[in-house]
Order: C-alpha cells, then structure tokens, then sequence
C-alpha cells in the first residue's frame, strides 16, 4: 500500500502528461528540429542540416519583418481594447439591476464568439465591402462619407480589430464578471460607509481584487491576439499590400503553400520568443503589482 | 448541478452517442468485393453536386466499384493532399491544376497513365484532347494526368445594362465589344452617375481576381512568364504594358471603381457593374442568380493580339497501387473523360474536341463563347514555383493598380523577389524536362 | 432622476448587447433570402422570404448527411469537453496541491507551448495520428484536443484560490487524497469548470481545419465543415452558406441558454476569490 500512497500523486497528473507528451511535446521536438534542417515537401530530397540558416535567412527577410510589425500592430490595437471593452462590459453587467436582464446580456455578449470564423468572416467582408457593402450603404443613407474599410492600408487593421472585438470580446467579459461576482459584499458595504464614488470603488475594490483572473484574461488575449490568423486570412488575405499579413499567416503559405517547413518553423520559433518575452513582461508587471 | 454529476452526464452522453454512431456506421457497410476508390478535389459549391451526380452514375453502372468523394476548398485541399502525399496516404484519384501540376509531380506520388492512350482502339484518343495542354502533362517520359477541361477567363456581361445603353445588334440583343474601341466605348457608355454627384452608381466595368485580369490580358500584349533561357521574363516589356493598361481604367477619369480585390464580381452580382473578366467556373455562382440576365464573349481584344488566361483540371492517378485498383481508377478517369458534357453543364470547358464539336455544347452560351478562345489561351508556366510567381504576381499587380509603384517597378521587384524566394526555396525555376539544353 | 441614473446602466447595457447580436440577426435574416438577394444591402430584410436554402441543405444527404454531422460533432465535443475538463481539474490539483517535485516548471512548460502558433503542429501531429492509425476516426479529433493547455492554466489560477483549510480538514477526517479532490476541490471548483466546459464546447465545436485534415470520409465529418462545401476561393455560396451556419450555431446557442443559469450562475456563488 505504500507504494500505491508514493504513486497516487502522479496518477492525478498522469492522463494529460500523457496526452500533453504525445500531442505537443513530440510535435514541438519535431518542430525544433525542423528548424535547423532545409526541407521542401515537394522534394524527394531528404531533410538537410542547415544549422541558423533558416534563423538567418527569417532575421533578413523583409517579408517577415513586415509580418512581424503587422502582427505586434495588432496585438498593441486589439489586447488593451479587448481588455478594457471586457471589464467596461462587466462593470457595466455588474451594474445592472435585473438578474434576468444581466443573463441575457451576458449571452447576447458571448453569442458571436460561438460563430465560425469563416461565417464570421465571410460576412464581416460583406460588410466592410467599399463599394457594395452594408456598412458604406448606411454611412451613406445617413448622409456620412463612405470608408474603405478593408481597402486601405490606413484602415484595415482597425476595421479587422473591430471585427475581432465583436467577436472575441464577450468571452473576456464573462470571465472577468465572474471574477468581480466573487468580491465579498461586505467590501462594497465598507466602500459605501467612506462615502467613495464609483470610480475609487472600481480602482480600489474591483481592480485589486479581480486581478488573478485579469492576468489570465490578459495573457490569453496576447498569446491569442500574436496568433492572428483566422479574420485576417480569410477576409484580407492579408492585404492591401500585405498590411494585415500575420506573422503565422506568413509561417502558414511558407510551410504549406510553398512547402518549405524548415523555414516556417524557424520564423515559429522566432515568433515563440516573441510571444514569451511579452508574457514574461505582463507576468512581472502584474505580479509587482501584488506585492 | 454538481460538477460530479455533470461529469458523470456527460459520461453518459458521451458513450450513447458513441453507440448511435457505431450503430450507424453498421448499417452501410458495403460488399467485400467491392473495390473502394477514394476521389479527392477542391470542387466545393455546385461544380461538386455536379461531380457528385458523375459519380452516382458511375457507381451505378460499375457494381464492382465504389467511388467515394471528398472534396474541400482550393488551398486546405492542396496541403491535405501534400501531407497525405508523403505519408502514403494520397487517394486513388485526385484532381490537380495543370498550373500546379509541375510541383506535386516532384513529389513522387503521381503515377504515369500513359496505358490510357494506348492500344487499338485506345481507351482515350490522345488526339482529341489539345496537344499544347498534353505537352504541359509531361514528365520525365510519361504523361501523369487526364485533363477534364480547360477554363478560360473570359468576359461576362449584363445583357440588360447592354441593351439600356443601346449596344445591340441588328436585332436588338446585347452585342459584346470585341475590339479596343467598342470595349472603351462601352465602358464609357454603361458608366453612369445619375445623381450627378461625381461619385458613379453604376459601373461599366471592374476588375475582378486583379492576377487573373492581368494573366488575361499578358498574351494579348505578347507577355511571358519566362524567355527562352529558361530566365524570369515577369517584368519583360510586354508585361508591363499589359500591366499598365490595368492602371490607365484608373486614371483620369473614375472608369472603374476604387480598386479592391474581387469587388467586380460582388458589383456584377448586383447588377452595379455591367462588364468583368472572370472564369468560366464563375457560372456555376451566375445560374443560381433569377433576375440577373447575363451573356458571356470571349475577351475583347484589347492589345495587339487576341489572347487570354487558362488553366485546367487534370485527374491524376496514385503510385503504388495493386493492379485491380489501378485498373478500377483508370477506367473511373476515363468515364470522367467520356462524360465531359455533363462536367461541362457546371461551368466548364470539356477538354476533349469530340465534346466540344456536339451539339448539345454549342447550345451552352456561356461556355460555348469561353471556348472560341482555346487556339491562344496561355497556360501557366511549367514551374515548380508556381505558388511563389502567383504570389509576386499577386503583389505586383495590386501595387500598380492601387498607384503605390509604377507598373514597371512592380515587375521588377515581383521578378527580383521571384528569383531570391525561388533561390532560397531550392526550386529550379522551370520543371526539369524543360531546362535549356 | 434618481432612479433613472440607477437604471441607467440597464439601459446602455441593453442597447450594446442588442448591438451585438445585429450582425447576427444580419445573418439569419439573410439565409431565408435567394441566392440573387443576399448580397443586396438595400433590402437586409428579404424581400420574398424562401427556406430553399435549408431545404437544399437539409435535403440531399449524399452531398452533406446532415444528422449524421450532427451525431459526429454532438459526440466528438462533449467527449473532448469531459476529457478536458477531467484530465485539466486532475493535473491542476497535483500541480497547485500534491507538491510533487517539477510541477511548478511543468506548468510553465504547459503555457509556453500555447505561444506555439498551432499550425507548426499540424503536419507532425498528422504524422503521429497516422502512426496510431486514428486518421478518418473521431478520436483524431478528440485526443489531440485533451493536450492543449488553456485548460490546465485555467484550472491551476482557480484551484489555487481554493482555502486550503478546506482541505485539510478533510484530510483529518480520513479523507484520501482522491476524496478530497472529489469531494472537495471539485465541486469548489464547479464554476471554473463549467466556464471551462463551455469554452471547450465552442472550441471543438468549431475546429474547422482538424476535420478537414484528419478526416477523409464525408461521413465522418463534423457539422461546421459542412459550411466548407459551400465556399470555394472564388465562389462562395452565401444563401447556403448562412443557412448552414445557422444550423451549425443553432444548437450552440440553445445549449448555452438551457444551461448558462446553471453554468455560469454558479461563480457567483462559490469558487474564485482573488
């Protein structure tokens, strides 16, 4: 019996150490490995050791710095409106009076993320269409000049940012309403004896105390928002003139439409440090916080 | 509800409906004798409830054969099928475009057919399919596919913005232009503002896919992909003034709406523009249209010479299969092959000239019209780096046409950044057979 | 005045939440339009209402065998939801409460391997797939999905907020370490895991790319790929298109209604404390 007391502990972690091991650790080893090798699918050719070449190649491609600052132009537009549009929303659910109506708002919010990205896409892309589209349509009949949406460099970021917080937006307000449920009501009680307005109440009790589940929130939406591919794909494919193409829609048509996976995975790893040198930062940031 | 009992539902559910599926999946199950052909292609929309009805006659003539489909957008097909490819897993038959053709055929996995175009009498007649397109079907010795049609781009029209602006024939219907002139003339003529308010609300022509548009109009200017040496010819004289064209609808004058990639066929589709150049494949979108009256024509010939953009949908056969398979898929490729026509009804051009010369062809107006245009139809480069060259081209194009470069500088910048990913890529520039010699 | 500034929240609230569901109202709106209508922004409401679109979609089952997909996806999602949910709330209770040695660095490894963009995985995990001989079976679909570490993240930034007081009191009790985590950490823990479950849900729910990849059979094929036969890259067939969508969102929507009380309702009675 002793050993099965010095084993149980593991078995707890042991079905998704397993899963985790299988699906992600060995495709994640392969992964590594196939940045260090020239390898074409087309190519009878086996895999060829190539050492940083493929790193090299990534730090002087013009394309991929392109990518780069495309994707981090995202991830500075989306994650801090996300996050604030999240919390305004679940202040604002908090707010309100009516159980039932909080319920129902809450799903109306959530209702656009259960869409299929390529649904969501097809008819956002309606939408923002320039010419023929229902957005420019009612700009019009209302008087306002037409935008061109997703047809200008200058606008097609924000507009696909726009898109994104309609249909992302709601699942962050939920979990952050939660976290704001969980705030003992003597704390609100107390606040209101001091006599403090709403602002200090949600500066001092709200945003302290719904923190843990912010930092998830946070870090979700980054390492989310850095692997931006879907919306852009799908309706810019990544124009004009390249100025939505994500850094992992560049790593996809490199690895599978042109068939080179050595290079897409390289640029993946560069990516990686990308994304975990962001995180690293939030984690710290919010963290000193804390203390 | 407690988390345990929600668990243990959910348990529950999970393991009846494992039960219905599998009570399901046994209700099918089909006759040990049966040969199973798996058919994968990119015919999503009515091109495949078209292919769907093929195989259902197929399946019902051939007992001993079962073909089953699987069918998924351009893009998504083509890296299941190169992934399934090098795993041993491609289907049995699976459909490729001549374009792309020159790269999956370095993979290894594509059988030669040649058997199909042999004998006495042989199973196809070689010579009543294009010899310019079996050319393209070549590799090291053997030709590795059975074309089932060729789809030209080529010009549709609004017959009732046509006829509102008087251009009609003697009897009145909708007259095409054909020349430069009449084309200009027409886009002038169905250009119109009628609130005056400098902003059109209805169009006289729009660019649609800008790549194809200007693959379209490169032979009409006598452009190439590549010169003789085997050397990108991308930004090659001829190009360039293919090109600019493409930007003179721009300039001046607001001829054509702002440019946006595709906006033609959104704008056509609500009767806003009244011409575009597109592909035959697109009237599978237009007969679903009631209320859109359309006629299509071959492309105005708008440069020197007359001249379009072509491709083809080649069926292609896997290697390593055992010789009742193999003969089951050649005979289903070759059924495919006889049944041109009714491929033909879903907006295609049958690749065979027997299919062409029917009757029942000739009464197809629009594809009928696309196909007057076989004898110069340019076919895309037998490159390996097919993907690479359509996405400089892609680049070019959109850079001229949103004014952001001259068309000569994107032509170069497309050849220059062609060349360095082609190097890069490892790629010969064109397939092996054809290298200079 | 009062009492409209105290309903003022109600108001706003209100009026955003319809704005969201717009876009969708669009859609439904649009998928009883024919074909030659739907991109017409001057009529969003149809002019001559039809359910043709449905009753293509819904009619041949040889081009898109719509109650089987719906068996496929009902099946695959509630067994990768389970799944995750079980195997995420077990390792977070052995990585925040067991004090096994390398938890902590192995969570780290957990949420590094999120910042993977997951396409780099796809052709080594068909690889793998094939290997177990799992390609064209729903497992395909199922397994890789428990791997993913939202689940884990999530659960250990919950788990840890339970009072540990709980527990041990337990533990003197004679509870054993299984007790405990059933009788105690989990239903503690019940909200974040139904927030889980329904994130889950979604998820596999909508896994467009998987299907189309792992699976070769149309049978065996999920209810959203079905949206991928209508849409081609350059035609895309909108009527059909939205009418599929509504049927695949459909059930979504009803299944979060039904238990959004239940699901959500619940973190505001016990569960994460900051």
């Amino acid at each position: 019996m002793d050993w099965l007391r010095r084993v149980a502990p593991y078995l707890f972690i042991t079905p998704y150490a397993l899963a985790f091991t299988c699906f992600i650790i060995l495709p994640f080893f392969v992964a590594f490995g196939l940045a260090f090798v020239k390898l074409e699918l087309t190519s009878q050719q086996p895999a060829a050791f190539v050492g940083f070449d493929n790193f090299r190649e990534a730090l002087g491609d013009p394309y991929f710095r392109k990518s780069l600052w495309v994707t981090v132009y995202f991830v500075v537009l989306a994650v801090p409106t996300t996050v604030a549009l999240a919390m305004a929303l679940a202040v604002g659910m908090q707010a309100m009076t009516q159980r039932w109506a909080r319920n129902t708002v809450r799903a109306m919010l959530f209702v656009p993320g259960m869409l299929n990205v390529a649904v969501a896409a097809i008819l956002w892309q309606w939408f923002f269409n320039g010419e023929f589209g229902l957005f420019n349509h009612l700009l019009e009949s209302l008087g306002l000049p037409r935008l061109p949406w997703i047809s200008s460099r200058a606008l097609a970021m924000p507009s696909i940012v726009f898109m994104t917080l309609w249909w992302t937006v709601g699942g962050s307000a939920i979990l952050l309403l939660a976290g704001l449920q969980q705030i003992p009501g003597e704390l609100w009680e107390a606040a209101s004896l001091d006599g403090a307005g709403a602002w200090k109440r949600f500066t001092q009790i709200s945003l302290p105390m719904v923190r843990p589940v912010l930092l998830f929130v946070l870090v979700i939406n980054t390492i989310g928002a850095f692997q931006v591919f879907g919306q852009t794909y799908l309706m810019t494919r990544g124009g004009p003139e390249l100025a939505t193409r994500s850094v992992v829609q560049y790593i996809y048509e490199t690895a599978f439409n042109n068939y080179r996976l050595g290079y897409g995975a390289a640029m993946s790893w560069l990516l990686f440090m990308l994304i975990a040198a962001f995180s690293l930062v939030q984690f710290f940031v919010l963290r000193k916080v804390d203390a | 509800m407690g988390a345990k009992a929600a668990l243990v539902l959910m348990a529950m559910l999970s393991l009846g409906l494992y039960t219905a599926r599998e009570w399901d999946g046994t209700l099918g199950t089909s006759d040990e004798r049966v040969i199973h052909l798996n058919f994968w292609n990119g015919f999503t929309g009515p091109d495949g409830r078209t292919m769907l009805e093929i195989i259902r006659q197929f399946n019902e003539s051939h007992p001993g054969i079962e073909v089953t489909m699987q069918r998924m957008e351009w893009a998504i097909y083509y890296n299941k099928l190169m992934v399934a490819g090098i795993d041993d897993r491609a289907p049995e038959v699976f459909v490729i475009h001549a374009s792309t053709l020159p790269r999956f055929a370095r993979a290894g996995f594509i059988a030669g057919i040649d058997e199909l175009f042999e004998g006495s009498p042989p199973r196809l007649p070689l010579d009543d399919f294009e010899a310019e397109l079996m050319r393209q079907l070549r590799y090291d010795g053997q030709t590795i596919g059975v074309p089932m049609d060729i789809h030209p781009q080529g010009l549709y029209l609004n017959a009732a913005l046509l006829r509102e602006a008087g251009l009609v024939d003697t009897k009145g219907q909708a007259r095409p232009p054909v020349t430069y002139d009449e084309f200009m003339a027409a886009v002038h003529a169905m250009h119109d503002d009628p609130d005056g308010d400098g902003r059109a609300d209805q169009w006289g022509f729009s660019w649609s896919m800008w790549r194809h548009n200007f693959q379209s109009l490169m032979p009409q200017f006598g452009g190439r992909y590549f010169n003789d040496d085997g050397t990108s010819a991308l930004d090659c004289p001829e190009n360039v003034a293919a090109l600019a064209f493409m930007v003179s609808l721009r300039e001046g004058e607001l001829l054509v709406p702002p440019p946006e990639n595709n906006l033609g066929w959104v704008g056509f589709r609500q009767k806003k523009v009244a011409m575009v150049f597109d592909g035959v494949y697109m009237l599978g979108d237009l007969k679903r249209l009631e209320g859109l009256e359309y006629v299509a024509a071959p492309m105005p010939q708008i440069g020197p010479n007359p001249g379009t953009h072509g491709d083809a949908h080649v069926m292609c056969l896997q290697e390593d299969l055992d010789d009742d398979t193999r003969a089951a898929a050649l005979e289903f490729m070759a059924f495919v092959s006889d049944h041109g026509l009714n491929w033909a009804d879903a907006g295609q051009v049958p690749a065979r000239r027997s299919a062409r010369e029917s009757e029942a062809f000739k009464s197809m107006q629009v594809q009928s019209a696309f196909a007057e245009q076989l004898p110069y139809v340019l076919f895309p480069p037998r490159s390996p780096a097919v993907f690479e060259l359509q996405q400089q081209l892609d680049f070019a194009v959109e850079k001229a046409l949103r004014g952001r470069a001259t068309p000569e500088e994107a032509l170069r910048e497309a050849r220059e950044n062609f060349e360095t990913f082609v190097r890069n890529a490892g790629l010969p520039m064109l397939a092996d057979s054809e290298a200079p010699s | 005045m009062k009492r409209l500034k105290r309903h003022l929240p109600d108001a706003i609230m209100a009026f955003t939440a319809l704005s969201f569901v717009l876009p969708l109202v669009v859609m439904l709106l649009t998928s009883f339009k024919p074909e030659a209508e739907v991109l017409n922004p001057e009529s969003v409401v149809p002019d001559d209402w039809t359910t043709s679109n449905y009753q293509h979609v819904l009619g041949w089952s040889e081009e898109a065998p719509f109650v089987r997909w719906l068996l496929n996806s009902l099946f695959i999602s509630t067994t990768v939801t389970l799944l995750v949910m079980l195997f995420s709330a077990m390792a977070a209770y052995a990585i925040t409460r067991l004090r096994l040695p390398g938890t902590k660095a192995f969570l780290g490894l957990v949420v590094a391997t999120m910042m993977l963009p997951a396409q780099l995985f796809l052709v080594p995990v068909y690889l793998i797939l094939s290997q177990l001989r799992l390609l064209d079976t729903p497992w395909a679909l199922i397994i890789p999905a428990t791997a993913g570490g939202f689940g884990v993240f999530l659960m250990c930034q919950f788990m840890r907020a339970v009072p540990r007081t709980i527990e041990e009191a337990a533990l003197i009790d004679g509870c054993s370490k299984l007790g405990v985590f059933l009788h105690v950490n989990l239903p503690l823990c019940a909200p974040a895991l139904a927030t889980l479950g329904v994130f889950t849900f979604i998820g596999s729910w909508n896994d467009f790319v998987g299907p189309l990849i792992f699976l070769d059979s149309i049978r065996n094929y999920t209810l959203p790929v079905g949206i991928a036969l209508y849409q081609s890259s350059y035609v895309t067939e909108y009527g059909l298109t939205l009418a599929t969508s509504v049927l695949a969102t459909a059930p979504l929507i009803v299944v979060f209604m039904v238990f959004q009380r239940q699901i959500i309702e619940s973190m505001a009675t016990s569960g994460m404390k900051g």
